[in-house]
């Protein structure tokens, strides 16, 4: 039962935009990094386009917050989850830039540049994903639990991290690997890294929008 | 063994009866001495009444019946020995709507002393300077003091009925949403006046503005159906209240 119908439907849509957007990151990501995969140019450049849509996103929600606080005066939860929303997107935003980023790898490798396949990137990729979703996921559902597992799925990323680096090290001594797709892969494997650094952050936020504090300080 | 705080109250099982309809239902609080209390709720919660037992206006509604005790410092106000009209000097009251005697802006404020007998020109001057000023009108009021005080606007009014309870020279100013009749700019005056007022007096607050409890007010109850349901510093009970009930109060949802 609520007093408030027209506000409790604005932080419902906001909610909703918030998954939209996340969805599209997360897609753009897994573009990216097949387009990096199979060399693919032209899926590359559809993803750099694609990254518009999360940016434009990123207004929209924040128009969307501002009208809130200025008409509403949100206390309480209410604020804290409206904070949560405005910081939340930044993060989503950036790792929109960094799906773009990836992708830009594929542009700059040349037709003849030889691929050198580490499976633990597809891990990677997967994991960093799922951190976003899951992350997503406790926001809406108010989940704890879950946001907390978010922070902690970092270990297994930067783990991937740490192998992909070992493996392309070898490979580089071996005389196995492109000297240029060595850098481009690392570089990516790097993206992927804070990826994950980002959507940590986002899990902090949903522990903020639930209890009021950030990485241990209550802030409100 | 009770510890009293002069200037500050300690309520104790305090019940009120309108005739059979209970009123407030069992409070307990203390409230601090020179600093500002706002009493939140729904209408018909019971703030008001519980903000008019402080100065025992109450009594003055038939079948009123109070159970309870309110201290005031070491005194039970509602003791046979209270001097009530005494009470009354000491906790002074602005009400919701601005409600200036019908005379001039200077009778408004001597008003008071005059009755209490004091007759000195020099000193009803005085005082009349310091609480208007201390009540942040005497600038605007300074040259027509001789004029009606219903010449004045809303603003002016309230602030005149502010200095009117300040003259008396009370420890203790009670209000009934003073500004809940005027328009921002007034509203935002009164509201740096009772930040000002609070270094000098106690002020209980009842108010329907949630915005404006959080600007002014240091501890704020929030009252239900004659209980209070929740009373602490008004940052944390507007950011992490702890009954689920004053959360959906504050945020504009009832369960």
């Amino acid at each position: 039962m609520t007093y408030r119908v027209q506000f409790e439907k604005e932080l419902e849509d906001l909610k909703i935009d918030l998954i939209k957007m996340g969805d599209e990151v997360i897609s753009n990501i897994k573009d990216g990094l097949k387009s990096f995969l199979t060399m693919d140019g032209e899926l590359a450049q559809a993803t750099i386009k694609k990254d518009k849509i999360v940016n434009d996103y990123e207004i929209i929600i924040e128009k969307k917050c501002l009208q809130i606080i200025l008409k509403e005066q949100p206390v309480a939860k209410d604020l804290r989850l409206i904070t949560a929303v405005l910081k939340m997107i930044t993060d989503l935003e950036r790792i929109g830039d960094h799906a773009a980023d990836i992708s830009k790898m594929t542009i700059f490798m040349q037709e003849n540049t030889k691929p050198y396949t580490v499976k633990q990137m597809a891990l990677m990729t997967e994991a960093s994903q799922k951190m976003i979703k899951k992350a997503l996921d406790s926001f809406v559902t108010r989940n704890l639990e879950l946001a907390y597992e978010v922070i902690n799925d970092d270990d297994e990323v930067d783990e991937y991290f740490l192998q992909v680096k070992k493996i392309v090290a070898q490979a580089i001594r071996n005389n196995e690997i492109d000297a240029d797709y060595a850098l481009y892969l690392m570089m990516v494997a790097k993206y992927l890294e804070r990826i994950s650094d980002h959507a940590v952050n986002i899990g902090e936020w949903v522990v903020f929008s639930i209890l009021g504090e950030h990485k241990h300080d209550v802030i409100f | 063994m009770k510890q009293f705080v002069e200037g500050a109250f300690s309520i104790e099982n305090l019940t009120l009866f309108y005739g059979n309809k209970l009123a407030l239902n069992d409070i307990n609080i203390d409230i601090h001495n020179k600093q500002v209390t706002a009493l939140i709720g729904p209408s018909g919660c019971g703030k008001s009444t519980f903000l008019r037992t402080l100065n025992r206006m109450n009594d003055l509604i038939p079948n009123c019946k109070v159970d309870g005790s309110i201290y005031y410092g070491e005194e039970n106000i509602y003791s046979q020995e209270s001097d009530v009209i005494d009470l009354r000097r000491r906790i002074g009251m602005v009400f919701q709507k601005p409600n200036p005697f019908p005379m001039s802006i200077y009778e408004n404020v001597a008003y008071g002393l005059k009755c209490q007998g004091i007759k000195d020109k020099n000193i009803l001057q005085a005082a009349v300077k310091k609480a208007l000023v201390d009540a942040a009108l005497y600038e605007e009021v300074k040259d027509r003091l001789k004029e009606s005080a219903l010449s004045l606007s809303g603003g002016q009014q309230q602030r005149l009925c502010i200095a009117r309870a300040i003259a008396m020279s009370p420890d203790v100013i009670l209000m009934d949403e003073p500004t809940s009749a005027l328009d921002p700019i007034a509203t935002a005056k009164i509201e740096e006046l009772i930040t000002e007022l609070k270094k000098d007096y106690t002020i209980i607050i009842v108010t329907h503005n949630m915005q404006q409890a959080l600007r002014i007010s240091d501890y704020t109850a929030f009252f239900l159906m004659g209980e209070i349901i929740e009373y602490g510093k008004t940052s944390e009970l507007f950011s992490h209240p702890k009954n689920p009930k004053t959360e959906d109060y504050i945020t504009g949802r009832f369960g």
